[in-house]
């Protein structure tokens, strides 16, 4: 069976598919821990704050001089850049996954026709 | 286990650069010959490389402690990559979240990559061998390997920084100060990291065990391999 460009370019076009819904999946449900986690801790005053820093400040303690880290983002700066960071981070990760782990394109083909 | 600029004294932070130093030569060159032998080693490399960033920056709450802490990817990583391999990509990982993150800090790269690329990393590989070599399952090997490398991590920090500190107090005693304000946060992290190591290990055996040559022979036993790629 011999199908035309446009055609297969039509079906191959699946964006919602096996995989995209596992990872939106995991996604939510990391994200609905995340918010359940953070509503718990807001709500029993908790600041939330990371164990690096409070085992940072322990260690200051003893030093009696300060620790800094090399780059300071103050305020929203901070997820500014693990927005960009992270943005990158996954499209090249994207990129090697299809390379390595993709269909390869011989039989992603032959479904199409079936 | 981002240790800052600023807490450990000159002699323990050079220190622990020249300790790394020692464990990243041999991973250039394990990663140099294996890009020859392997024409998917490298973007497997890079794909790792840029998971370990990723994990590792991604700070979790933990309701019961209050406070949030990551995983460290590392296991996973030594896993698939190689033990010496790791201690490359995390000194890379370290290096572009210390300048561009305000993780951790210049100075205490080779003390952070220790706790995390190194001791992380072969602590897990060798929990995932241990485990192999008495035909557990995969994904409890994995697992195993993920929760075994996350608390060595940062028992080793815990140590580098008591190490470093303890003045005249006990080391142990410090070391066990230090390691109280990582634990209680970092041991549901720890069975997160076993549950992602093990999940993620099975799929890419699913799809290219052929990349991970140590897992191909246990898996073709069972069932025929097709490799997607040709090298």
């Amino acid at each position: 069976m011999s199908i035309t460009k446009e055609q297969t370019s039509n079906q191959q076009i699946k964006w919602f598919d096996s995989f995209t819904k596992v990872m939106l999946s995991v996604m939510f449900v990391l994200l609905l821990f995340i918010f359940g986690a953070g509503k718990y801790m807001a709500s029993h005053n908790m600041e939330a704050g990371g164990t690096d820093d409070l085992v940072n400040n322990l260690a200051t303690k003893v030093t009696k001089g300060e620790h800094h880290p090399f780059a300071e983002l103050p305020g929203d700066a901070q997820v500014g850049a693990f927005s960009v960071a992270n943005f990158f981070a996954g499209l090249i990760v994207g990129h090697h996954w299809e390379k390595l782990f993709g269909r390869p394109k011989n039989e992603e083909q032959s479904l199409e026709v079936e | 286990m981002h240790i800052e600029d600023g807490i450990l004294s000159p002699l323990a932070w050079g220190s622990w650069y020249a300790v790394t130093t020692a464990f990243v030569i041999p991973g250039l060159r394990e990663i140099q010959k294996k890009v020859k032998e392997n024409l998917s080693y490298k973007p497997f490399l890079a794909m790792t490389g840029v998971a370990v960033f990723v994990i590792s920056a991604m700070h979790l709450p933990v309701p019961v402690t209050g406070s949030c802490s990551h995983p460290c990817g590392t296991p996973l990583a030594a896993i698939i990559v190689g033990p010496l391999a790791t201690a490359v990509i995390s000194a890379i990982v370290l290096f572009f979240q210390a300048i561009f993150l305000g993780h951790g800090g210049i100075t205490t790269i080779g003390a952070n990559t220790f706790s995390m690329g190194i001791v992380g990393g072969i602590s897990g590989y060798l929990s995932w061998k241990i485990l192999c070599s008495l035909r557990s399952p995969l994904w409890l090997a994995a697992g195993v390997a993920g929760f075994v490398g996350d608390i060595l991590t940062y028992l080793t920090s815990s140590f580098e920084l008591a190490l470093s500190l303890h003045g005249h107090v006990p080391l142990l005693k410090q070391w066990m100060i230090f390691f109280m304000g990582y634990g209680p946060t970092q041991l549901p992290l720890a069975i997160a990291e076993a549950a992602f190591t093990a999940a993620v290990l099975q799929v890419m055996v699913n799809r290219r065990p052929d990349l991970l040559p140590g897992i191909k022979l246990r898996q073709k036993s069972s069932r025929e391999v097709k490799p997607n790629v040709n090298h």
